[in-house]
C-alpha cells in the first residue's frame, strides 16, 4: 500500500460539472416501480437475473410461510420497463406462461402461476427458485473444456429437454449458457421470454411479434433471426450447439463473433473438431453449427443420439468375439 | 468471522439525489465479514439499476472466507462473471442492438491486518489515516486518461466533450480489468467508498473531516447533509468504514 500512501493529497472533487456520462436516459416515461411486495403475498427479497425483456428476482411467498413451509421460496418474473410500457406488456408474458406451463420435463424449469399485482397492474409469473451454477460459470471456470464423460452429463440432459420443449410445440428462442442451470436434482433449462409455439399450437394466445420486438442475444443466435426471419427448430439446434462446442472445447466456436460476422470471415472453413469430442460427434454437431438455415442438416434428436452413441472400440469388439 | 466482527465498523447509505428519476448506485455494507462495495451503474431504462444491484447481490452471496486472499478470490470472479452476464450473455433487441447495461465497482476486503481495494470505473477509495486523507483508487476515465496518459492540462482534458466516459466498467468490455490494490491497516484508519455523485459534490477538505468524525455511522451522516444541501444532481452513495 504504502506506495499509495505517497500519493499526493489529491482534491476530491474534479473540476467537472454537469451531468455524468454513465447514465444515458432521463426520458424514459414515468412508469411504476416494482413494489416490494406483491398482491400481498410475494416479498422480492433479491435480484437473480437480468435480460433484455425481463428481470428475476428471489421471492419469499408469504402465504406458505404462514403455513410453516420450511423453504417458501420462488423465483419471480416480471417485464422490464421499457416492456411495461407496451399496453399489452401483461398479455405478453401471460403468453409466455402459457406457453411455458405446457411443459412437462425434469430438465425443464417449473412454472407455478401468472398473476397481476392488484397495486402496480405489474404482471409477474412465479416459478421453481432454482439453485446452481449456471452453464456461464461453468465455462469461465473451465476454459480447458470439459472431459467427454462430465460433457455427455451436461449435453445429454440439455438436449433431451430441448427435444421435449420441441416435441410438445415451443420453441425456446433464447438458449444460451445462463438460461441453463445446473442444480442438485438436475439440470434445468429456463427463461423462455422469447419462445413461441411451433405452427399451429395455440392458436389464440398473443405472440411475441418478432417483427416488432426482435430481440436475440448475439453469440448465441442463429443467422436466420439476426437477419429478422423467424424462429424455429433449427434456431434453437445453431444455439444450442455453440453452447455445446463451447463447454466441450472452453472456447466459442466462432471467437465469440455473431454468427453474421463469423459467416463473414469463412470462420465455419476452418472450425475444428473439439480435442475433447469423440469422433463419431463431430459431423452432426459441426452440421448443426452450420450459418445457412438450408445448412444445418441435422436435428436436436440426432444429436441427442449420437451424444448417446457409444461407439465399440476394437479391443471391445474382440473381447466381444472371444467372450 | 468472529474475529472480524471486532474489528471493523462501517456505515452506508445511498440516495437518488434532487434530479435522477431513480438511484442506479448500490451499496453493500458487511463489516462481519469484512466487505463493502459501492457500484454506479449506467444504461437506459433500469438496465443501469440492475447492473449495479445485481453486482452488489452476486457479491452478497458469497460463501464468507477467513482467509484474506480468498475472499478477494471470490469476489474478483464474481464480478467477472456479472461482466459476462452484462455483456455477451445479455438479450438485446433490434431496435437497441448496442443497448448499455454496465456499472462501476469499488470494493474493498479487510481482515485485521489486510485490506485490498479493486475496482473499475469511475467510484472512489479514499483512506483518511493520521489526519490526512489518500485517494486510493484511480478513476478509469476518458478525463484520467487523457490527464495521466496524454499529458494533457487538467482543466483542458475537462473540456473534452466526453471527459467523463469511463474506460473500464463491470459489463463495458469483454474481458473486464479490475484494478487491485493491497495495503495493510492500522488501528484507526478510516475507508470511504463512494459513487462520483458523492466526489463530485462535497469538496477534499470536507470528506476528511467527515472521515475524521467519532464513527463510520456520523461520517456518513456528515457528508450526505453536505451533498444533499447542493443541486444533488447524481445519485449519491458512500460507506465508510474504520479499523
Amino acid at each position: 500500500m504504502d506506495s499509495a500512501l505517497e500519493t499526493p493529497d489529491s482534491p476530491a472533487g474534479t473540476q467537472l460539472a454537469g451531468k455524468s456520462a454513465k447514465t444515458i436516459s432521463t426520458t424514459a416515461p414515468q412508469s411504476s416501480e416494482l413494489p416490494e411486495v406483491l398482491n400481498n403475498r410475494y416479498r422480492i427479497e433479491r435480484l437473480l437475473g437480468v435480460g433484455g425483456m425481463g428481470a428475476v428476482y428471489r421471492a419469499r411467498d408469504l402465504l406458505r410461510e404462514q403455513y410453516g413451509d420450511p423453504d417458501p421460496y420462488v423465483a419471480l418474473k416480471t417485464l422490464n420497463e421499457e416492456f411495461a410500457e407496451y399496453p399489452d406488456a401483461n398479455a405478453l408474458l401471460y403468453s409466455e406462461f402459457a406457453l411455458t406451463s405446457r411443459l412437462r420435463h425434469s430438465n425443464v424449469i417449473r412454472f407455478y402461476a401468472f398473476n397481476v399485482d392488484r397495486t402496480s397492474q405489474r404482471a409477474f409469473m412465479t416459478m421453481e427458485l432454482l439453485k446452481g451454477p449456471t452453464l456461464d460459470h461453468l465455462i469461465s471456470e473451465r476454459q480447458e473444456g470439459l472431459p467427454w464423460l462430465e460433457f455427455r452429463q451436461i449435453a445429454i440432459p440439455l438436449l433431451e429437454a430441448l427435444h421435449a420443449s420441441h416435441s410438445l410445440g415451443v420453441l425456446h428462442g433464447d438458449i444460451k449458457p445462463s438460461n441453463v442451470m445446473l442444480t442438485a436434482d438436475g439440470l434445468r433449462l429456463f427463461d423462455y421470454g422469447l419462445g413461441e409455439p411451433l405452427q399451429g399450437l395455440l392458436p389464440g394466445l398473443p405472440r411475441l411479434s418478432r417483427k416488432r420486438i426482435a430481440a436475440w442475444t448475439p453469440r448465441y443466435a442463429a443467422l436466420e433471426l439476426l437477419d429478422g426471419g423467424e424462429l424455429t427448430e433449427a434456431a434453437d439446434l445453431y444455439a444450442v450447439a455453440v453452447i455445446l462446442y463451447e463447454l466441450i472445447s472452453g472456447h466459442h466456436p466462432y471467437s465469440r463473433l455473431t454468427a453474421k460476422q463469423a459467416k463473414c470471415m469463412e470462420q465455419g472453413e476452418t472450425l475444428d473438431k473439439p480435442e475433447n469430442l469423440p469422433k463419431h460427434c463431430w459431423p452432426t454437431l459441426k452440421a448443426a453449427l452450420a450459418f445457412d438455415e438450408q445448412d444445418r442438416q441435422t436435428t436436436v434428436a440426432e444429436l441427442l443420439a449420437s451424444f448417446n452413441h457409444q461407439p465399440i472400440s476394437l479391443l471391445q469388439r474382440l473381447l466381444g468375439r472371444t467372450a | 468471522m468472529q474475529v472480524l466482527q471486532s474489528c471493523w465498523k462501517s456505515a452506508a447509505r445511498t440516495d437518488r439525489g434532487k434530479v435522477r428519476k431513480r438511484n442506479e448506485d448500490s451499496v453493500l455494507d458487511q463489516p462481519e465479514r469484512g466487505v463493502w462495495l459501492v457500484a454506479d451503474g449506467m444504461g437506459g431504462h433500469q438496465n443501469g439499476a440492475l447492473a449495479s444491484r445485481l453486482i452488489v447481490e452476486e457479491v452478497a452471496e458469497l460463501v464468507p472466507h477467513d482467509d484474506l486472499d480468498q475472499q478477494v478470490k471470490q469476489v474478483r470472479q464474481a464480478l467477472h462473471v456479472v461482466n459476462r452476464r452484462l455483456g455477451y450473455e445479455v438479450t438485446v433487441t433490434a431496435d437497441q442492438p448496442d443497448a448499455v447495461m454496465g456499472s462501476t465497482v469499488v470494493a474493498l476486503i479487510g481482515d485485521q491486518e489486510r485490506a485490498v481495494c479493486l475496482w473499475a470505473g469511475d467510484s472512489r477509495c479514499y483512506l483518511w489515516r493520521n489526519q490526512r486523507l489518500y485517494q486510493l483508487s484511480r478513476d478509469h476515465s476518458l478525463l484520467q486518461q487523457l490527464i495521466h496518459e496524454d499529458q494533457m492540462d487538467p482543466q483542458e482534458a475537462a473540456r473534452h466533450p466526453s471527459a467523463n466516459a469511463l474506460t473500464r466498467a463491470v459489463g463495458a468490455h469483454e474481458q473486464l480489468v479490475l484494478e487491485i490494490l493491497e495495503f495493510s491497516v492500522q488501528p484507526g484508519d478510516t475507508l470511504l467508498l463512494c459513487s462520483d455523485g458523492l466526489y463530485q459534490a462535497v469538496s477534499a477538505g470536507s470528506i476528511s473531516h467527515a472521515l475524521g468524525l467519532i464513527s463510520p455511522a456520523a461520517a456518513v451522516e456528515y457528508l450526505f447533509s453536505h451533498a444533499l444541501s447542493g443541486p444533488a444532481r447524481d445519485n449519491i452513495s458512500a460507506v465508510v468504514m474504520r479499523r
